[in-house]
């Protein structure tokens, strides 16, 4: 029994929820973000939740916290300097990044390409070499990398990586170097490649170490920063940081590995539509995160989040394992624009962010966005429920018109064509992450969240055929909800390239039994009851040469029966099932990979009340003519709050809440189920294929 | 059918869905391939196309007309189309080691159109390894040939084809699964194109194709008129030689305009060459390879499709290095290839330098390791090296980058953990990027190790003609190549286009590639960025000083005063910057442009 606390910091908005185990009673709050110090705003809002609930700052025990520190500064490029140690010979390996330059022909002409992550004047080469089956080639050089060491230490740098060639086949080296540089320059927090992503391939090894580090020193100083505004609020709550595979990782493990947080954000949501999955039974979801400048998408199997072994930050890749959520440039405030030569209509990635926004929020903004097409449309209403401002509906048709103008069209025509146009950017998100993994969408349901996301749900799911459409309870929150059902995870991974007659299962077995006490070892260090331990097993696997492993599930019971045929056979079904191809060549083993879980009691939520007899027109707030398919329709605008359990409801329809508007369309229904969501059928269809 | 039928958002969607399927292509090839070639270096390249064989989307051109023609349009459901022969092609693809396949994509029994992929295979037999001999004198000498072939009939694989592919291969499994992955990727775009065609309706996928290109020939039609005068504008640059002693060879462009139509015409270009460089270039992918020049140079907003071919006339003069007469040797013809790009980038340079681009490192360097393992396993590294991207208006070039699109380089772990080799270093060379306001990129330097008795091959070009400046911007670094015997001190100088050297474990491979060209005055170039380059060793002190004028202390601090006082001398002794810097040529060779 415990009380938890979830916070999910936004750009705009720093969302927190409060759950209490022995009530199971949950309790929200929203306080304006602080950016120059995220923790200010999550202390005011640990503030207000302690007074809206009752419940005293010092009696929460968890706290769990979706930090963003690490993607903005990798975004925005603020990091730290990093100082970086490798073997000589090879000090280019970010300058160079690979060599790779964007299609199509000529790509190049118009590629920006960023400064690497750790300059060059803060490289330096080591005199050392370890060959591909980690025996040594070049003794390690003492005296030049002491020498090394000094020099670049003492020039002001921050943190330092040291990334040297196959050191994940034999570390000695990055180890017997970290020593001297603890020796020399105690204070310089050091990442070994070989202890944060002890895989081959150089560069990302070098640029996911290094990334690391240049987010470490902000995340360590936030991470102070906060411990002592909470002592200073006496709060005793144990601090957890949530990771980008949606984990939860402990503040201390964070400060040392913050790269784990690179996608923390998004997980949140991720982790709440695989709740909502177990709950309602819709066992198969798209997760539809649609915010002001982009919309994160992933998928849920079986009720489990997809994992993936990298990311992108920017320009910059991570290898990292994150929940695999698919992000791309079309959201609220998505900038329409016409093409001078071809006349082309193109929304988006450009945004107009929160500030100068969409036209219709009259903060400046002067060009037409997604957002100022639903209100052309009438989609979004003029005055947001609960909120204080009042929309700019004649600005924001006027900004669509000046595009209708451009290609023959009227504002109507032009505010649908934005909308379709990022929806379109959208769909094809979502296909990326079904359809082009053998995943067949209509036999997924789709939840939305975020700002715009119950907007514009309903008409991705029109296309793809993905029904239900979940609207939650509050999709707002939806993030911290999931920080608070969050479980403790932890992944533990040995590279072992082995093919033919090197291939046994002997040592893979014993590898197992290793990384299983390695895990359990972890998990009793975070406190994790032995009833809440749980481990996982996953080998990557592909055909011999091939580039990219398949990683497929290694059952406890494939360990105890010694049936590596069993795993064999199913990676050539994932493989053929993924890529329509199985070959007769060797398979060959790349890694390891064991997951330590400790679970998280799920939370309670109580149904809201009302019957099935419960009339939908007492929730109706007024009527507004809203365009639909070339006609104006004169259509029912609801107050969410106010439908019940059983309610359903015909399309179209506008339906209103505090923090998000979801559209209704024509030949839809939307009942509110015992859960308080808000499930989206059409009216002719009705169960899901599960 | 009216063009009223399709409403222009749908069309944008078309567009957009049909670019993702394209996309979706390369991931396909990419995730299933064996061979590093296609798969760490991306060298394979998708498209997808109408009924009539028009590419509508997809980098590179479309020859799918010569191939129905032979077939006598005798094309079904289930057939998936092989070859790589280039003359029995038309010169869809190049030289014989690029795998084409291509399949017709049916909705509901309705040719829709064909997606196609062609990808480099690590050898086709012939007589060296890698398929690729630089000394080379007829395609005889280059491996197998396959003229266009159904690898499917109706779904069923001929397998006889397969085998007699395969027979003819040093690497037999990575071909088939390489060729697997190809097709696995037609059918991909098959897939989704069906689903568009359920989506919107077949007519109105079938129309929006039209309109696609209908659109890009309009807008190229705006480029040709602001771009292309009426006056002819020339240009000429050089291959180094063709493997068996001759050349320079000269290429020369002149581009007009007639009316609305764009004449690019390779008069005055040599004949083809006694070895492999000639390039044999289907008159289409000609013109494709000026479209997308104008559309990334100028406006990188239109759709790369073939819309705009009938804009475009080609004169390739025949029994020249770009129309060679059959069975000249095609082998090693990426130099010609890139020159092609760099007489372009010049002779469209001249009507607006300040939107053109230098030249680059001019090819695509090559790097053959073959011969057996401690336990006598077979084995055979092909590596693509790459070089100096040339200066551009929108900023400096980049080191030891790619010039060809989405190729990387493979990782060094990868090439030691499956090969007997060790790469000592690799890194850029100093002084081989062009200097000017924004510098040319360098090339790079990568020392191979080899650890077995084998034998190596290498292809590369520039090493005799540099690559050049344009708007102000200086000649970047040519190439070279040294070995290093085990035991010996000095290394030993060798050329840039051989065969089957024999190699010893110890001996070391010293390859070089070149820089490129830079972009603009390098007078102008901020004396901060210089001392940068200098600090990162891209730049040396004496380059500085007398290249871009810019003195720097020991400490590769700018000397302010020092600096204006050299740059007003340099200037001077200058005059206005010229359009173009072409560096030292051997003697008896000018490079023009007029």
């Amino acid at each position: 029994m415990a009380i938890r606390l979830g916070i999910d910091v936004g750009g705009t908005f720093t969302d927190l929820l409060l759950y209490d185990d022995a009530t199971e009673r949950s309790f929200r709050a929203k306080t304006p973000s602080t950016p120059e110090d995220q923790s200010i705003g999550v202390i005011d809002g640990i503030r207000q939740i302690s007074e809206i609930s009752g419940v005293k700052p010092a009696d929460i025990d968890l706290i769990l916290h979706g930090a963003t520190v690490a993607t903005n500064a990798v975004l925005e490029g603020k990091g730290a300097r990093v100082g970086l140690l490798t073997t000589k010979g090879f000090e280019y390996t970010l300058h160079l990044a690979k060599s790779w330059t964007p299609g199509p022909l000529f790509g190049w002409i118009i590629m920006d390409k960023p400064e690497p992550l750790a300059r060059l004047d803060d490289t330096k080469g080591i005199v050392e070499r370890i060959d591909a089956r980690g025996g040594v080639d070049t003794q390690l050089d003492i005296a030049q990398a002491t020498e090394a060491i000094k020099d670049l230490c003492g020039s002001g740098i921050e943190a330092l990586t040291i990334s040297l060639l196959h050191s994940y086949a034999n570390p000695d080296h990055e180890r017997v170097l970290k020593k001297i540089v603890a020796e020399h320059f105690p204070d310089i927090p050091v990442s070994l490649s070989s202890d944060i992503l002890p895989e081959f391939r150089e560069y990302d090894r070098a640029i996911t170490t290094v990334m690391n580090d240049y987010v470490r020193p902000i995340m360590h100083n936030y991470l102070s920063q906060f411990a002592s505004r909470l002592d200073q609020e006496n709060i005793k709550a144990r601090l957890h940081i949530v990771r980008s595979d949606g984990g939860l990782m402990s503040a201390e493990a964070a400060s040392e590995r913050p790269v784990h947080t690179i996608l923390s954000g998004p997980a949140g949501g991720v982790t709440s539509t695989a709740i909502i999955a177990r709950k309602t039974g819709v066992n198969k979801l798209l997760a539809f995160d649609m915010g002001g400048t982009s919309t994160d998408v992933s998928v849920i199997l079986d009720g489990e989040p997809t994992v993936a072994r990298s990311t992108e930050v920017g320009y910059f890749p991570a290898k990292v394992p994150t929940l695999d959520i698919r992000s791309v440039g079309a959201g609220g405030g998505s900038i329409a624009n016409v093409s001078e030569l071809t006349k082309s209509l193109r929304v988006g990635p450009a945004s107009a962010g929160a500030k100068p926004g969409p036209v219709a929020y009259g903060k400046g903004g002067t060009q037409a966005t997604v957002s100022d097409a639903n209100v052309t449309l009438g989609y979004l209403p003029a005055k947001l429920l609960g909120g204080e401002m009042t929309l700019n509906v004649d600005g924001a048709r006027a900004a669509v018109a000046k595009i209708g103008t451009a290609i023959g069209l009227d504002a109507e025509a032009a505010a649908q064509g934005i909308l379709d146009i990022a929806n379109e950017t959208m769909l094809g998100a979502l296909r990326l992450v079904t359809v082009q993994r053998g995943l067949d969408p209509r036999e997924f349901g789709i939840v939305a969240f975020g700002g715009a996301g119950p907007l514009h749900a309903n008409a991705m799911a029109a296309v793809l055929g993905c029904y239900p459409v979940i609207v939650p309870p509050n999709p707002g929150v939806l993030s911290a909800l999931g920080f608070v059902q969050s479980e403790f995870k932890n992944e533990f991974v040995q590279t072992l390239i082995r093919s033919g007659d090197e291939f046994k299962a002997d040592e893979l077995w014993s590898h197992c039994r290793r990384l299983q006490k390695l895990a359990g070892d972890w998990l009793d260090e975070e406190s994790v009851a032995p009833g809440d331990q749980s481990v996982r097993y996953t080998i990557d696997l592909r055909y011999e040469q091939q580039g990219f492993e398949v990683t497929v599930d290694l059952p406890q019971k494939a360990i105890d029966d010694d049936d590596l045929e069993r795993v064999l056979s199913s990676f050539h079904d994932l493989h053929d099932r993924m890529y329509g191809v199985r070959f007769d060549v060797p398979v060959e083993l790349v890694a390891l990979r064991v997951v330590a879980i400790g679970a998280m009691p799920a939370l309670i939520e109580k149904a809201p009340a009302g019957g099935a007899d419960a009339n939908p027109d007492d929730a109706i707030i007024e009527h507004h003519p809203t365009y639909f398919r070339g006609t104006w329709v004169d259509t029912p605008n609801y107050d969410r709050e106010k439908l019940t359990q059983g309610t359903t409801i015909q399309g179209p329809a506008i339906i209103r809440q505090y923090d998000t508007t979801t559209l209704l369309l024509p030949d839809h229904r939307a009942e509110v189920d015992q859960f308080g969501n808000l499930v989206i059928w059409p009216t002719d269809g009705g169960k899901n294929n599960d | 059918m009216t063009s009223q039928e399709v409403d222009p958002i749908t069309l944008d969607i078309i567009e957009n869905a049909l670019k993702s399927a394209r996309f979706e292509m390369d991931e396909v090839v990419r995730r299933i391939s064996l061979s590093p070639v296609i798969r760490e270096q991306h060298d394979e390249f998708p498209m997808i196309c109408n009924e009539r064989g028009q590419m509508v989307v997809g980098q590179f051109g479309s020859y799918i007309p010569e191939v129905l023609q032979k077939f006598d349009h005798q094309v079904n459901d289930g057939d998936v189309f092989i070859w790589n022969d280039p003359y029995a092609s038309k010169g869809s693809i190049s030289h014989v080691n690029d795998w084409c396949v291509m399949m017709p994509i049916y909705h509901e029994e309705t040719l829709v159109g064909f997606s196609s992929i062609f990808g480099h295979m690590i050898d086709v037999g012939g007589k060296v390894p890698g398929s690729m001999p630089a000394d080379s004198r007829t395609i005889w000498e280059e491996g197998l040939r396959v003229p266009p072939v159904k690898i499917f009939d109706k779904g069923v694989l001929n397998e006889g084809v397969l085998d007699i592919m395969l027979n003819n291969s040093r690497t037999p499994d990575t071909n088939r699964s390489d060729m697997m992955a190809l097709i696995a990727g037609t059918r991909a775009a098959a897939t989704r194109v069906g689903e568009i065609c359920d989506r919107f309706g077949r007519d109105v996928y079938m129309q929006a194709c039209d309109l696609l290109l209908a659109r890009t020939r309009q807008a190229m039609q705006v480029l040709i008129h602001k771009y292309i005068p009426e006056e002819p504008v020339s240009f000429t640059d050089y291959v180094d030689d063709d493997g068996r002693g001759n050349g320079p060879f000269k290429m020369t462009l002149s581009i007009y305009r007639r009316g609305d139509i764009a004449v690019f015409d390779w008069t005055g270009t040599d004949d083809q060459a006694e070895g492999p460089i000639n390039f044999h270039i289907h008159e289409g992918l000609c013109k494709l390879f000026f479209g997308v020049y104008m559309i990334m140079a100028f406006d990188p907003d239109i759709l790369f499709n073939e819309g705009f071919y009938d804009l475009f006339e080609i004169v390739l003069p025949e029994g020249s290095l770009l129309n060679p007469r059959f069975p000249a040797a095609l082998g090693n013809r990426l130099n010609t290839h890139t020159r092609f790009f760099d007489c372009q980038a010049g002779a469209l340079g001249q009507q607006a330098p300040h939107l053109s681009m230098a030249a680059g490192y001019g090819t695509s360097p090559h790097f053959i390791f073959t011969g057996h393992d401690k336990n006598d396993k077979y084995f055979q590294l092909v590596e693509l090296l790459f070089g100096g991207v040339p200066g551009r208006p929108r900023g400096d070039g980049f080191d030891g980058a790619s010039w060809w699109p989405l190729f990387s380089a493979t990782p060094i772990e990868y090439i030691e953990n499956y090969y007997p080799v060790m790469i000592d270093s690799y890194r850029p060379i100093r002084d081989t990027g062009g200097p000017g306001l924004h510098r040319g990129g360098c090339g790079i330097e990568k020392i191979y190790r080899v650890l077995a008795a084998g034998e190596i091959s290498i292809h590369d070009d520039r090493e005799t003609i540099p690559p050049w400046g344009i708007n102000g911007g200086m000649y970047g670094g040519t190439s070279e190549k040294y070995i290093l015997r085990v035991g010996q001190d000095e290394p030993e100088r060798i050329p840039s286009k051989f065969d089957n050297l024999k190699v010893q474990p110890g001996d070391k491979i010293i390859y070089r590639t070149a820089g490129s060209g830079g972009w603009g005055d390098p007078y102008e170039r901020p004396a901060a960025e210089v001392a940068r380059d200098a600090r990162h060793d891209l730049v040396s002190r004496e380059m500085a000083e007398e290249r871009y004028g810019v003195v720097l202390d020991d400490t590769s601090q700018v000397d302010e005063s020092a600096t204006e006082a050299a740059r007003e001398k340099l200037r001077k002794a200058r005059g206005p910057a010229p359009k173009f810097d072409f560096g030292p040529l051997p003697q008896g060779i000018m490079a023009a442009a007029d």
